[in-house]
């Protein structure tokens, strides 16, 4: 029971109705919004429920070279209103985005997730996706916690057939060394 | 000269490290670097702009300007100059400037694509659309390459968009853009999706339908392909305006049996149904199929549909979805609007609300879904539905308190589940004062057991039963609200602060607690909450108004301006944001969010809470900062305001506040209603004029002020006056109007819902007597000016003084009372006082301003006079009557400041004298020791905000007690 569409930038006003925490859709400025707005406005889908309340969204992109078969589709933000959760709505989002990877010829699909966050990392595994490095240091400091790592999650699309994409890198990498 | 792209330019390396000292924020730097450089090489034009780049950002801005100005009248061509230059005036808030540059670089170099393109973006970044569509044009010129031609064509749709005249629109600029396509089309020069999007979104603003769905449906439209459902989707839209029922209805079944979760098509499937009902549209008979596939037009039909949905979800063995079993309650809904029988064959919504309880109760979403329709149960059948709900939740055995507990998360979120449900369906308000209270010692209980479900939970994360804590808390609010018992306020602060202490990122408590505090005058505890709830830009705007309406009006003067600033810089940065991604989305061909970057843009512009702010802002420099003593003229100066322009968008006045922010379960009667926005939006509005009116006419003394010296000839004095008070004139007209407005509006008395948004100050004010104190304030202050300056010799109207007088003392009697009384052990609060106290501080700042502008009129005018006499010794000169009238005013004025001040001081010694430690609560009935405890923090927190706002108000005042004193003349 959800209505999925493109998000617009009135859906900026409406971020708030979400019992916890109050910003938990607006983790970015607004810059950051625009750009993908401007430059993948396929890659950014809103689900809204039938009393209008903002569920929750999917924002990526499409990167890499073609030539060097890294051109892929990136999860840069997932993000499900604690009151939406358990409903399937983060895999239906997911699926959405692969579907438009797919249509690019991307070859694979990809996300950073915060190796403590235990629970997202399974649902991705759940997916279909799975650990091909981990980046470390990945998330800067905030809050009065630590650095951490990420793992770089990768799922293969239909373009690459040997599933070479996604063959895991068996030592872990700096930020700065990632694309 | 073919190898100079691999030959680094001697210029670039020179200039590298002003770069890098730039980059790394070292501005000194970076000045003194470029001083160095220019020593050696004068002619160095970029090292110029880069030094005023440092200049702009260390805050020098005019030697900045005025730097960058000689270089940009070279003209310079340069890609290094060129582009500090850029950053330069964007940085300043000059982009215009930017495209000059460009023009001029262009007209050296005619056949350069990147200074063309660059001068295409600074037009972008100004929105000077005709110049546009000649640059994108000029470019493709020089370069036949297809964005540069679409450029062009999208300008001509922005002219179209932003033309003030429709028929402009739609018989030139569109009809032209449409044709520029064409020929594209034609030629078969299309390329790109972003072209055929283009060519979509000019037909549909042409009002082209038929044409757009061929150019979808054809082979242009193959090309949209990156958006999920692209075609489906611009084919809907051109189906429902065309009102192709046949093809709308068609495609919504198509799309169901695809994703029968995807709300949107249910909505469009039973529209289409029933337009077609309505029609009484028959299937044609042989041939002419609907091109989307087979088509529905019975009931019957529709309900076969949704029950097969249903079952395929029954049969299922993963999840079920959501959406037919709700698709269901929605047509059994429209099928009763139309007073349809046939409802039935789908069976009683008690059965199927009961059903989906028991698919999906144990979701936090059961309660959003299920309480749209709850309006299908007739009132009789509630308790019942409540009933039947309780039996799918598996409780424990009761305890001795009668209560059973549920076992897990899932059965807790059930119950909770039933809980709501029964407040929107207004069980839970049909209560007597006991069951009321009995049912806060259960939410309590369970929330409390609940929490053990919760131990391991981090802190960003919520409790399971914290919806509990918030509902119960609810409920006092009803108690409170029904009986007028204040101790049942407190407890409602002690139990959300409890719940806060458990969890303690809910925004919810937080929320909740902010507009209590509020509400009971209290508005510092409001400050730290307020900043945990880490709102982050937009929500400036549309949760703002929950701080801002109340710090200053409660005089928490420094709390307010912070507020406002908040507020203030998020709107200010909207500008510049916004106007880079309308270039982004040109680059990327995103030409659909051009239209919608910029209405975005206007739509925070237009915000009533940046109006709100602005205004405010000012004022309250006006009233607590400037210094009353300096000249009124260089305050208002230094803020901008112009009295005679109005620059609040009264009829395009957006309301972006969320006023549904704070949850609510109530019933839908008790609900806020559209009517409740619009009147909120109109008290808001009005109230907002009565400040405005303010401030311009505070700013309108500023330019009487500045009336030529009458030492000139009588005539220009004359004229001069004349249209400077005749500004005044307006202003007070206008005001007066607005305070006319404001008093029926107020007579309304309009409530709206607790959870609601907060009624506006207007009422408030007008009952403080302050709105027409300021009103008459201003009166006199043009009697002044004009009988100063007109008639310098002749009588003055005698009842002047009088006039003069109209901070009377009943306006300080209004605030008399305490604020906050201890009574049979009971705590009061009475926060209108210190409401009605702030009107009083605010009209003793107008008044003044008032004064000081009227004493720098009178000061000349009594030399002048002095020096009269000597010459003269003429005894019968009647002046001295004014001067007189004066300083007697600004006597009394002092009386009443000193009299307000020793109420104020008064307030504060008895408010500091109160032992709350003394005041004993009821323990046992409903509070435990420990909820005592958070509702005596709560106590606490309220008594030291309304010692803060004393203290704040003393000052002020003692401040403007001061600046009478220096007020001689």
């Amino acid at each position: 029971m959800t209505t999925l569409r493109a998000f617009t930038c009135d859906d900026l006003f409406k971020f708030n109705n979400i019992q916890a925490v109050l910003n938990f859709l607006l983790q970015y400025g607004i810059p950051f919004y625009l750009q993908y707005l401007a430059h993948w406005p396929e890659y950014f889908i809103v689900a809204e429920a039938p009393g209008g309340e903002l569920m929750g969204y999917i924002m990526g992109k499409a990167e890499g070279s073609v030539a060097r078969e890294e051109w892929h589709g990136h999860v840069t933000a997932l993000s499900v209103a604690p009151e939406f959760r358990r409903l399937g709505l983060a895999a239906k989002l997911m699926e959405m985005l692969e579907e438009i990877s797919e249509r690019k010829g991307g070859f694979f699909v990809d996300l950073f997730v915060r190796v403590s966050n235990q629970v997202a990392v399974n649902m991705y595994k759940q997916l279909g996706y799975s650990v091909y490095r981990t980046v470390i240091e990945y998330y800067s400091a905030s809050n009065g916690e630590p650095d951490e790592d990420a793992y770089d999650m990768r799922k293969a699309l239909s373009s690459d057939t040997e599933k070479k994409s996604i063959v895991p890198i068996p030592h872990p990498v700096r930020p700065e060394d990632i694309e | 000269m073919a190898a100079r792209g691999h030959v680094q330019d001697p210029n670039d390396r020179r200039l590298r490290p002003i770069y890098d000292y730039l980059d790394n924020g070292n501005n000194k730097m970076a000045i003194q670097q470029a001083d160095k450089l220019l020593k050696k090489h004068k002619d160095l034009h970029c090292a110029k702009v880069l030094k005023a780049i440092g200049l702009q950002r260390t805050g020098k801005q005019d030697e900045a300007f005025s730097l960058a100005q000689e270089v940009a009248t070279l003209e310079p061509t340069d890609d290094n100059s060129l582009q500090a230059l850029t950053i330069l005036y964007r940085e300043m808030h000059h982009p215009e400037l930017v495209t000059k540059l460009y023009e001029a670089a262009v007209k050296k170099v005619p056949l350069s694509e990147e200074y063309h393109s660059h001068l295409f973006m600074a037009y972008a970044r100004v929105g000077e659309y005709k110049k546009m569509q000649q640059a994108g044009m000029a470019l493709y010129k020089i370069v036949p390459k297809n964005p540069y031609y679409f450029w062009s064509v999208m300008s001509l749709v922005m002219q179209a968009i932003s033309a003030q005249d429709e028929k402009l629109a739609q018989t030139m600029f569109l009809p032209l853009a449409e044709r520029m396509v064409e020929k594209m089309v034609k030629e078969e020069k299309i390329e790109a999706e972003a072209e055929v999007q283009l060519y979509f979104m000019i037909l549909e603003r042409l009002g082209k339908c038929v044409e757009a769905l061929d150019v979808v449906r054809g082979p242009l439209g193959e090309k949209l392909t990156s958006e999920l459902r692209s075609r489906e989707n611009k084919c809907m839209m051109m189906y429902q305006r065309l009102q192709l029922w046949p093809e709308c209805n068609a495609l919504s079944y198509k799309l169901l049996l695809k994703n029968p979760d995807d709300w949107q098509f249910y909505l469009s499937y039973f529209d289409s149904l029933f337009h077609l009902m309505d029609k009484s549209w028959s299937q044609p008979e042989e041939g002419e199929h609907c091109v989307e596939g087979p088509v529905q037009t019975t009931v019957t039909e529709a309900v076969k549909f949704v029950v097969d949905r249903m079952e395929e979800q029954d049969k299922k063995e993963s999840r079920p979805l959501r959406g037919p079993y709700l698709a269901c309650l929605e047509l059994i809904h429209r099928l009763r609007q139309r007073g349809c029988p046939d409802e039935k064959e789908l069976g009683d919504p008690l059965e199927l609300m009961v059903q989906f309880f028991g698919k999906f109760g144990d979701k936090p979403c059961c309660i959003t879904d299920l309480k749209i329709y709850l309006h299908l149960l007739p009132p009789e059948q509630r308790s019942q539905f409540k009933k039947r709900l309780g039996e799918l939740v598996p409780l424990g055995e009761a305890g001795e308190d009668g209560f059973g507990f549920p076992g897990d998360t899932k059965a807790l979120q059930r119950h909770l589940c039933v809980c709501q449900l029964s407040r929107a369906l207004g069980l839970q308000h049909a209560l007597d004062t006991e069951g009321k209270l009995r049912l806060i010692t259960e939410l309590k209980a369970h929330y409390h057991h609940g929490l053990q479900f919760g131990k391991s939970c981090l802190k960003t994360e919520l409790q399971f039963s914290d919806m509990y804590c918030l509902m119960a808390a609810h409920v006092y609010v009803d108690l409170w609200t029904e009986t007028g018992d204040e101790n049942m306020l407190w407890q409602c602060l002690g139990v959300l602060e409890e719940g806060l202490s458990f969890s303690p990122s809910n925004a919810q408590f937080k929320l909740l607690l902010l507009l209590l505090f509020c509400r009971l005058g209290a508005f510092q505890p409001v400050v730290d909450l307020y900043s945990s709830l880490d709102a982050k830009h937009v929500q400036h705007d549309t949760i703002g108004y929950l701080l801002t309406r109340y710090a200053g009006s409660l005089g928490q003067f420094a709390a307010a301006s912070q507020s406002c600033n908040f507020s203030l810089r998020f709107f200010h940065s909207n500008q510049k944001d916004t106007s880079e991604y309308i270039i982004q989305a040109y680059k990327y061909g995103a030409f659909e969010k051009i239209p919608e970057f910029i209405a975005f843009r206007t739509r925070l512009n237009q915000s009533l809470h940046f109006a709100q702010v602005r205004t405010e802002r000012m004022l309250l420099d006006l009233y607590t900062e400037a210094d009353v003593t300096l000249s009124l003229e260089e305050s208002v100066k230094a803020m901008g305001v112009c009295p005679e322009e109005d620059d609040i968008p009264w009829d395009n006045m957006r309301d972006n506040r969320d006023l549904t922010v704070l949850v609510s379960w109530d019933p839908k009667d008790r609900e806020l209603t559209e009517e409740h926005r619009r009147l909120s939006l109109e008290e808001e509005s009005v109230w907002l004029k009565v400040r405005s009116l303010t401030l311009r006419l505070l700013a309108s003394l500023a330019l009487l002020g500045h009336a030529p010296s009458p030492r000139n000839s009588d005539k220009t004095n004359e004229n001069g006056i004349s249209a400077k008070s005749s500004t005044l004139q307006t202003l007070l007209s206008q005001l007066d109007q607005t305070l006319e407005t404001a008093a029926q509006i107020t007579e309304k008395q309009t409530q709206y819902p607790f959870l609601g948004p907060p009624s506006s100050r207007l009422a408030s004010a007008l009952s403080s007597g302050s709105c027409h104190c300021q009103a008459s304030l201003q009166v006199s202050s043009r009697g002044i000016t004009s009988g100063s300056f007109l008639f310098p010799h002749a009588d003055l109207c005698p009842s002047l003084p009088s006039s003069l007088s109209p901070l009377r003392p009943e306006m300080l009697s209004r605030c008399k009372g305490e604020v906050l009384e201890m009574k049979d052990g009971r705590l009061t609060t009475r926060p209108s006082l210190l409401e009605t106290l702030v009107f009083f501080v605010e009209t003793v700042c107008v008044v003044l301003w008032v004064a000081s502008y009227s004493a720098s009129v009178l000061r000349p005018l009594k030399s002048s006079l002095q020096k009269k006499k000597k010459k003269k010794k003429d005894s019968s000169s009647a002046m001295p009557v004014v001067l007189c009238g004066f300083q007697e005013w600004t006597g009394s004025l002092q009386g009443v400041v000193t009299q307000a001040l020793d109420h104020v001081k008064g307030q504060e010694a008895s408010l500091t004298a109160l032992k709350l430690a003394a005041l004993t609560l009821e323990e046992g009935y409903s509070q435990t020791q420990e909820e005592c405890g958070f509702t005596r923090a709560a106590m606490d927190k309220v008594q030291s905000s309304y010692l803060g706002s004393l203290q704040e108000l003393g000052d002020l005042l003692r401040k403007r007690a001061d600046s009478l004193k220096s007020l001689k003349i």
